[in-house]
């Protein structure tokens, strides 16, 4: 045994104390100087009671006692010795003739802790003390390790127990539990407990069960380890591992068991809750993605074997991200919450955590799979584990949308909410999982595009066009890194001095041989998430392209980048654009940001920390298709924003419908009086260039000057074109710009 | 051990060792009175005299309280006489005394009376020749 330090210290290095107790002055002298010769600290007493008087003031290493004295001898100090508190293990040498067996017996009656002849072979006495010291020092320390393993066992509710098997007529057998162990089954340490009355506060379903394993791992002899609910006398019913190891006897054959039993309730709630938390969504409480694929894979297997369907139903929420945005995350929970209940009504829905469970219910076991789930965001799945045709399938699929007609009431409001479901059968429509999953997606986006609150079935024929858009999705992904996007660029023009002013860069995609349009992949572009690298990568090559001009024609203005809204939601736009500029040395200003209107208004509050930053660093923001939203005016005076872009479809309405114009008045008036500048998009002909220059709007930009062009074509452009005043624009213009003190002066105050 | 008693056995049926007509030399015993040297090789603490003059005074002590005993036929106060003189005796090296009072304290303890005064009446004389030896001993150590 390993002692901890303090226990450890070699005994010749100190001085143990001994108290000797004789009633013959000669002995008593001899013996205290020969064990002071040899390293120890003699207390003297020539009789019992003079010893057990010094022992209430001195607490010695161990006593020497001898057994024959008058008055009180060494048997009754020994006992009075025993009986005071302190001395209860106190190491007491017994001094005997060797003739005397009788002496010896009483000794350790007394409770003495060993006899010793007496004699004049003092190196034997010395050697006997030491030895008596150690092992009182060593059986201190079981004593300490002894409590303190009760003590950790008591902490962790454990304790340990012996079983012993009857054996032919020496044994009677039984269990033996140790306080600890006792105080687990809630008795106190004098409560026996039999193998029987354990048994018997086993619950009845799993006592046979216990009884069944009980009989089998003793006639194997193998490791019991085993959670079994317990009824406790107290009425409370706990969980209780036992573990049990066999023990053998010299012959190998087997006599018991030793282990331990240990209260693992809380350990088990803690389990069965952390299973929950793993296979349950937290809002809505519906089984979780993990929870629906284990049981639709557990239902998959079963109809395959039985040669039965089955179906799984996508449901997913119409326009449920405008309840979101319009009513805020937290109405939108409260809807998802109702809808879940909904749901739920709809099937013969099961929210037991199954995992293996399923077999001791029998055939009909994968009915207890049925269940409602929730995948994510506002995608659920029903789960109809046998269906005997597609109709089955549809007819849940009814009841669904006719659960949804209620209004649902949230955030203070009535609010109606439709679903789209998809319906894909097995085998038919997929033999696994994922499969059924991407083919019932198939069929719900069919649904959503023929105008949702409605079910379909998956067909083949529906897959055509999901594939196409999982093809463009994948290809989109692949294409930042191939280098197959490019970015086009739209003069602005100021009319007046027929110079180029700016440029507007638009994002195109070099896809093999033909150049996809923006309007193909910028929604899908949002909705995958994709248009944040896409955005980035817009910015660091509008700032490369502002260099590269600069450094070919002294290009000094800025390029304007269109960015959604949700780029503006990210921390790390104002250092990303730091760094596009930084990385090719231009100025912060290069680089202008259009936000469009309604995407503007839709995310104010998160939008406007990031337009101060921007601003304060000298990237200045346009407002695009302005008009067309639904500004807040009070917003718009205080927003840091430099300039206003008037949208196209009151351009191409000029000079055709009055209110366009008057609306364009509008707009042009707010901007001067709010301090900004304003542009016109879309102007594609002479007649709506020269209504815009009159109502006080001289920058544009439109086909009438170019289309969006590659780079190289555009500084051709502007040295064939704008330079030598060849475009037909530039004449009207310019013979605009002699009368315009008269026109724009009366205006002015 | 044998240096203590002989055997209890070997003390009823022939005489303990008894010291040879004549011969005081083996009073005390040579190797116990060594051994009993070595305890205090330099002689700084005095233990030979100390311990013999002890011993001395023990025995005049014991050896009233034994006269007492004996006139009173205290059996238990006997039996703690001669088992205390015993070992006491033993430690000086006066072994054949120690072992009288061996073969003394075992037929007190047996009850076997009849052997007893014959035994006591050879401790004592053995006891007078030992206070001899001892005191002989004594002024012949340094001082």
């Amino acid at each position: 045994m390993t002692l901890p330090h303090a226990f450890d210290a070699d005994d010749s290095s100190e001085r143990p104390t001994v108290l000797l107790v004789d009633d013959d002055e000669v002995t008593l002298m001899l013996t205290a100087e020969a064990l002071r010769e040899r390293g120890f600290e003699i207390l003297e007493a020539s009789s019992g009671e003079q010893a057990l008087a010094l022992l209430s003031e001195r607490m010695p290493d161990m006593i020497v006692l001898d057994a024959m004295m008058p008055g009180l001898d060494g048997f009754d100090t020994c006992v009075a010795l025993r009986a005071t508190p302190g001395f209860e293990n106190m190491p007491v040498l017994m001094l005997t003739g060797l003739d005397d067996e009788a002496s010896i017996t009483r000794a350790y009656r007394a409770g003495a802790t060993d006899f010793f002849v007496k004699s004049t072979q003092w190196s034997l006495l010395a050697g006997r003390l030491r030895y008596l010291l150690r092992s009182a020092r060593t059986r201190l320390e079981l004593e300490r390790s002894k409590s303190k393993l009760a003590r950790a066992q008591d902490l962790a509710r454990m304790g340990s127990f012996d079983w012993r098997r009857a054996s032919s007529g020496q044994h009677h057998g039984g269990l033996t539990l140790a306080p600890e162990a006792l105080r687990v089954f809630g008795l106190g340490p004098d409560e026996p407990l039999s193998m029987r009355r354990l048994i018997r506060m086993v619950p009845m379903p799993e006592r046979r069960g216990l009884t069944r394993v009980f009989g089998e791992v003793q006639s194997h002899s193998t490791v019991l380890a085993i959670d079994v609910p317990v009824n406790l006398p107290s009425g409370l019913t706990r969980i209780v591992h036992i573990e049990a190891e066999p023990e053998f006897n010299e012959q190998g054959h087997s006599i018991g068991y030793t282990g331990i039993v240990q209260d693992v309730t809380d350990r088990r709630v803690a389990e069965d809750r952390i299973r929950h938390l793993a296979n349950f969504d937290a809002l809505t409480g519906l089984p979780n993605r993990r929870q629906l694929i284990w049981r639709t894979e557990r239902a998959l297997d079963h109809a395959r074997r039985m040669g039965h369907q089955a179906a799984l139903l996508l449901i997913d929420l119409d326009r449920f991200k405008v309840i979101n945005d319009t009513l805020g995350h937290a109405a939108g929970d409260e809807l998802l919450v109702e809808v879940a209940r909904r749901l739920r009504g709809c099937v013969r829905h099961s929210d037991q955590v199954l995992d293996g469970a399923l077999e001791a219910a029998g055939n009909r076991g994968h009915r207890s799979l049925e269940a409602v789930g929730r995948l994510g965001g506002d995608e659920f799945i029903a789960l109809l584990p046998e269906v005997s045709d597609e109709s089955d399938a549809e007819r849940v699929s009814w009841r669904i949308l006719e659960a949804m007609r209620e209004p649902i009431f949230v955030g203070g409001q009535e609010c109606f909410v439709t679903a789209s479901v998809g319906i894909a059968i097995y085998p038919r429509d997929g033999v696994s999982v994922a499969d059924l999953m991407r083919n019932s997606d198939v069929a719900m986006y069919s649904v959503k595009n023929a105008g949702r609150n409605a079910s379909a079935v998956y067909s083949p024929m529906l897959a055509g066009r999901g594939r196409e858009k999982l093809e463009l999705e994948s290809a989109l992904h692949k294409a930042i890194e191939r280098n197959e996007l490019v970015l086009h660029y739209q003069p602005k023009i100021d009319v007046r001095s027929a110079r180029m002013v700016g440029a507007e860069a638009l994002m195109r995609w070099q896809r093999g041989h033909t150049l996809v349009p923006p309007g193909d992949f910028i929604p899908l572009a949002e909705e995958t998430g994709l248009i944040v690298p896409l955005s980035e990568w817009a910015l660091r090559e509008a700032a490369r392209q502002a260099k590269a001009w600069g450094l070919s024609f002294g290009f000094s203005d800025s390029i304007a980048v269109n960015l959604p809204n949700r780029m503006f939601e990210r921390s790390d736009l104002v250092e990303h654009i730091h760094q596009c500029v930084s990385a090719y040395g231009v100025p912060h200003r290069a680089i202008q940001l259009e936000i469009t209107e309604t995407g503007l208004m839709k995310d104010l509050q998160n939008v406007i920390p990031c337009l101060h930053r921007l601003t304060e660093i000298g990237v200045e923001i346009s407002i695009d298709d302005f008009g067309t939203g639904y500004s807040s005016l009070a917003y718009l005076t205080t927003l840091p924003i430099s300039e206003l872009k008037i949208d196209r479809s009151f351009v191409r309405d000029l000079g055709i419908t009055p209110q366009s114009s008057a609306v364009v008045t509008a707009i042009i008036a707010l901007a001067r009086s709010l301090g900004l500048r304003v542009i016109a998009e879309g102007v594609e002909n002479l007649r709506q260039m020269e209504v815009l220059h009159r109502l006080g709007c001289g920058v544009m930009q439109g086909f009438l000057f170019s289309r969006p062009i590659p780079p190289d074509e555009l500084e051709r452009w502007l040295q064939q074109t704008v330079l030598p005043r060849k475009a037909p624009w530039i004449v009207p213009a310019a013979a605009e710009r002699v009368e315009l003190p008269r026109t724009t002066g009366g205006r002015r105050p | 051990m044998t240096t203590i008693s002989s055997p209890p056995d070997a003390a009823r049926v022939s005489p303990p060792p008894v010291p040879a007509p004549g011969g005081g030399t083996t009073v005390l015993d040579a190797q116990a009175l060594a051994n009993l040297s070595q305890l205090d090789p330099h002689g700084t603490s005095r233990l030979v005299q100390r311990v013999l003059s002890t011993y001395r005074g023990s025995l005049a002590r014991l050896l009233s309280q034994l006269a007492q005993a004996r006139a009173q036929s205290d059996l238990a106060a006997l039996r703690l006489v001669t088992h205390t003189l015993k070992s006491s005796s033993a430690s000086v090296g006066a072994l054949s005394l120690s072992g009288l009072c061996s073969a003394a304290e075992q037929a007190v303890r047996d009850g076997d009376l009849d052997a007893l005064p014959a035994l006591l009446d050879r401790l004592e004389a053995e006891a007078v020749r030992v206070d001899a030896a001892v005191s002989q001993l004594l002024s012949t150590q340094p001082t």
